[in-house]
């Protein structure tokens, strides 16, 4: 028996061991790492100087630090419940029995498929004041204000979700279309003979059904919010000001423009336990649904 | 924000079978009631597929301006002249298309090598029996809830220790790195039939024999699936390369692009045409792959 369990290892050795290297290497070690950096003034140039949890301390008591994760929250409060509500009108319009179905859902994807640099090159120049697509198509129905799209607050926030939604909303859309094909037509047939309206098959047939999926959608779309960066570095900077600066920019700018890594790693450590207390949360509602991880 | 409520009103008569209606006209006011609605439900998606597309038509349009066109007014984008002369110079004198290969090269290296590495681990898990397998296939499940963004900083510290930072082998590794193929692949190779592996080791094949020629062609789907979530991962990565990339020539897209673009506030006609160049490969290989992406994201919602 301990041979062949022997013989056993020797043989999953060879299978196993090349992604196991690579992932203790770039996905397990980092995290450890990352903890040890934390505690040492650790410049991009390597003087280190160990700080106990001088770093930890300053970054509680860095305003910086709490407005970026403040604006990293808002675009998650933002985004996520118009990205649910849109994704499920899209899907129910990309359902319906039309020729057309596919070119719909082929059209309210295909932007998810772009690079995050085209999609906001586009925007840049769509929305720029004066000859961008956006406010030329304004003005053409009347309306003169020359709107800031991206150098007011306010409307730098409405631009910023309004980007993000149009790229990715496809694919919740996806997930939403898959789930609605799901549900079983008999459903939906035993419900006209009781003579039920669109809005009753809707509320008590369709809407029930999404549920778990909706579950999904919103967990995900929390965890990816919580990454938000690159859409916001390229659009606005971070701009006007750091008006919508997210966590991730802040941290990359304590790093590599400020050269203090062992800063940028507490702070990262910050966001890997709001992520990773997300994750759990998903974890644990998805085992609850399926029974499985 | 109007497409947000407006459609959502309308769109809950399309759960009606037409048929139905058809046999039972209804009375006379409900009628136009019903037609007013079968008209917003057959626009509403017409008008927002339009509106998704329109950045991007735009986009299109405005690469096959004469650079340095003035234009003012809506309809003066869409309108010609229209010259080719745009991708002639980005494709020749600048070194967008550098970038382009440099994504390919890097996401196909990136996609064969996860394809090769997760599909053998997961073999092992799934087939061979050895000790503290459990433990393992936890430990690699532990890793799906680590967020590669929050470990970026220490990251770049060890591919720095490593000396493969602005370099090919640096970009490409750690994105082979998630287990998430190793994780889906298992739970596929589980399922293949205990009595097709006995008889094949009996008639004496050897491991990689029935990983190689008897599991792997059974997971082809996922593997479908895994490689082109991999590849367009990859594709489409921007902070790591943002971080770990310095050489212009090393470039991916992602990079290139903002660095190329932001040369430019005022003149839109060479920004949207590397823009265009950029998104074609990939619209061409949407249209192509479409269904296998759609099944691939409808397989990832529900494993999560």
């Amino acid at each position: 028996m301990k041979g062949k369990a022997m013989s056993g290892n020797v043989k999953a050795i060879p299978f196993l061991l090349p992604f196991f290297i690579i992932y203790v290497m770039f996905t397990v070690y980092p995290i450890f790492k990352g903890l040890q950096m934390s505690f040492y003034d650790w410049s991009i140039i390597q003087k280190m100087e160990f700080v106990g949890l001088e770093n930890y301390i300053k970054m509680f008591q860095d305003p910086d630090f709490w407005s970026s994760l403040w604006n990293t929250t808002l675009f998650t409060i933002l985004s996520t419940p118009t990205m649910i509500i849109l994704a499920l009108v899209l899907a129910l319009m990309a359902n319906t029995k039309t020729k057309l179905r596919g070119f719909y859902r082929g059209a309210y994807f295909l932007p998810s498929i772009l690079s995050v640099s085209v999609i906001s090159y586009i925007a840049i120049f769509f929305l720029q004041p004066y000859t961008g697509f956006l406010n030329s198509f304004l003005h053409m129905f009347g309306i003169q204000k020359e709107f800031f799209w991206l150098a007011e607050p306010t409307l730098a926030w409405v631009s910023i979700v309004g980007v993000t939604l149009w790229w990715t909303v496809g694919f919740n859309m996806i997930l939403f279309l898959a789930a609605l094909q799901d549900i079983p037509d008999f459903l939906y047939e035993s419900a006209d003979i009781d003579g039920a309206t669109a809005w009753q098959k809707f509320r008590y047939i369709t809407f029930p059904q999404l549920i778990p999926i909706g579950r999904v959608i919103l967990l995900l779309q929390i965890l990816a919010s919580y990454k938000v960066f690159a859409q916001i570095l390229l659009i606005t900077g971070g701009g006007p000001g750091t008006t919508t600066r997210p966590l991730i920019q802040y941290i990359y700018q304590a790093g590599f423009e400020k050269f203090n890594l062992g800063y940028a790693a507490t702070m990262s450590y910050a966001l890997f336990f709001i992520l990773l207390i997300l994750s759990l949360i998903q974890l644990k509602s998805q085992s609850d649904d399926q029974g499985v991880i | 924000m109007e497409t947000n409520t407006l459609p959502k009103r309308e769109v809950q008569p399309s759960q009606v079978p037409d048929q139905p209606r058809q046999n039972q006209p209804p009375p006379q006011p409900k009628k136009s009631k019903f037609k007013r609605g079968k008209v917003l439900r057959n626009v509403l998606p017409f008008i927002t597929a339009v509106l998704f597309l329109v950045p991007l038509i735009w986009m299109f349009f405005v690469s096959l301006k004469e650079q340095g066109a003035a234009i003012s007014g809506v309809l003066e984008w869409f309108a010609p002249p229209y010259t080719f002369e745009n991708y002639v110079h980005v494709v020749m004198d600048t070194a967008v298309l550098r970038w382009l290969v440099n994504s390919l090269v890097v996401g196909i290296i990136t996609t064969i090598i996860t394809l090769v590495v997760t599909s053998m681990a997961a073999f092992a898990i799934s087939q061979i029996k050895f000790s503290y397998k459990k433990f393992i296939f936890v430990f690699f499940l532990a890793g799906l809830m680590v967020p590669g963004e929050a470990t970026i900083i220490p990251l770049y510290q060890i591919v720095k220790d490593l000396s493969m930072l602005d370099s090919y082998i640096g970009l490409i590794l750690p994105g082979i790195a998630s287990p998430l193929g190793v994780v889906i692949l298992k739970s596929f190779f589980d399922g293949v039939p205990k009595e097709v592996i006995d008889s094949a080791k009996i008639d004496g094949c050897s491991l990689f024999r029935i990983y190689y020629n008897i599991v792997l062609p059974l997971a082809k789907p996922a593997m479908a699936a895994i490689a082109i979530f991999t590849f367009i991962g990859s594709w489409n990565n921007f902070l790591w390369p943002y971080l770990a990339i310095f050489s212009e020539e090393l470039y991916t897209l992602p990079i290139g692009i903002p660095t190329f673009n932001s040369n430019y506030s005022q003149d839109y006609v060479l920004p949207m045409t590397v823009n265009a160049v950029a998104s074609i490969p990939v619209i061409i290989a949407f249209f192509f792959f479409e269904k296998q992406i759609v099944k691939g994201i409808s397989f990832t919602g529900v494993k999560g």
